[in-house]
């Protein structure tokens, strides 16, 4: 599928683990659509499902992202940076209603909510890790 | 003469990938130093030279360090041997250097593919662990998480642990943790007993205040 140019959404996104791997993340498992790896270009999104939603619940800080199932194609672009990344919904998340408000800026542009969760791979592929989150704007 | 400096035209990847290739490869503290990762990729993104593939990325075990090359143990039984310059960045808990780099260390690497095989890498994050999780307690010198179904205990640094309570910037102050609060937790998993060295509490706006 193709990774578009027009505007979904945007706000925070962070990184998580997921299929094999070393340490902590070794149990993580393939996520909720089975094929979740951290070494591929994918995501988490937190409306994959009605299943998904109701575990995420992004409405209870202001954000209704749209459902967009796995398998969907996004762009990930740093706001600042202007690096950007086509991922693969892979699984659900991040729990958005967890860190309602939260922040995160650069060189003055702030965006605030966690809406994408990417692996390593895609994380990596626009930002450092060590930084945990980064001001995305989402594309398909 | 530096060969590369933050905010040179030179593309950083370029410099690397240039490097790398004439085999001018170093490893460790250089006079470049290690260039901390954010400062690196919040500069602007240039093309990536034309003669160089698009960058590639690594993860696993490292299972020996020859020189400066990484031999890296894949989660998915693949193998990588990833090459570190003087370049590279390198987070192991902290920004540092590749001298801190030990056999059986995880590790995600992101870099340029070169003809050798190797990836030429611009970054490369040691151990690095980034978690949701439940404080399940708290002692003087640790922090006790539950992760999915795992428990695991999360090594306060001194001076290097620091929380994040909702929109006010990361603090050293840690009292405002609490038991059943859920966290974000970023840090450095420690092979040996399976530990983290936390560097970073995230909770949501609102969890640490007093009441």
């Amino acid at each position: 599928m193709a990774c578009g140019s027009t505007k979904l959404w945007n706000g925070e996104a962070t990184w998580f683990c997921c299929g094999s791997a070393w340490g902590p993340c070794s149990s993580a498992g393939g996520g909720a659509c089975g094929t979740c790896r951290s070494s591929a270009l994918q995501a988490a999104w937190p409306n994959a499902s009605k299943a998904c939603w109701d575990i995420t619940r992004p409405d209870l800080c202001g954000e209704d992202i749209p459902r967009r199932g796995c398998g969907s194609v996004m762009k990930v672009r740093h706001d600042c940076s202007g690096a950007s990344v086509c991922v693969t919904v892979s699984d659900c998340g991040p729990r958005t209603r967890g860190f309602c408000s939260e922040s995160t800026c650069c060189d003055g542009i702030c965006r605030t909510n966690r809406v994408i969760d990417l692996t390593p791979a895609a994380f990596s592929a626009i930002g450092s890790l060590s930084s945990g989150t980064l001001p995305v704007s989402i594309f398909e | 003469m530096s060969a590369y400096r933050t905010g040179d035209p030179l593309d950083r990847r370029r410099f690397l990938t240039t490097t790398a290739l004439h085999g001018a490869t170093v490893i460790g503290a250089t006079a470049l130093g290690a260039v901390d990762a954010d400062a690196a990729f919040a500069a602007p993104i240039r093309p990536l030279d034309p003669a160089v593939a698009e960058s590639a990325f690594a993860e696993g075990r490292i299972t020996a360090i020859n020189d400066d090359v990484l031999a890296v143990a894949g989660s998915y039984g693949d193998h990588s041997r990833v090459r570190v310059t003087g370049a590279t960045s390198v987070w192991k808990a902290r920004a540092t250097t590749a001298a801190d780099i030990e056999t059986g260390d995880g590790l995600y690497a992101r870099g340029v593919p070169l003809p050798d095989g190797t990836l030429a890498a611009d970054a490369v994050w040691v151990n690095i662990v980034n978690l949701h999780a439940t404080i399940r307690g708290i002692e003087k010198t640790r922090l006790h998480l539950a992760h999915g179904q795992h428990e695991i205990v999360g090594n306060l640094m001194t001076e290097a642990t620091s929380a994040a309570y909702g929109t006010a910037s990361p603090t050293a102050d840690l009292s405002r943790l609490t038991i059943g609060q859920s966290a974000q937790v970023l840090g450095a998993w420690r092979p040996s007993d399976g530990s983290v060295d936390l560097v970073r509490v995230a909770v949501a706006p609102g969890a640490g205040r007093r009441r």
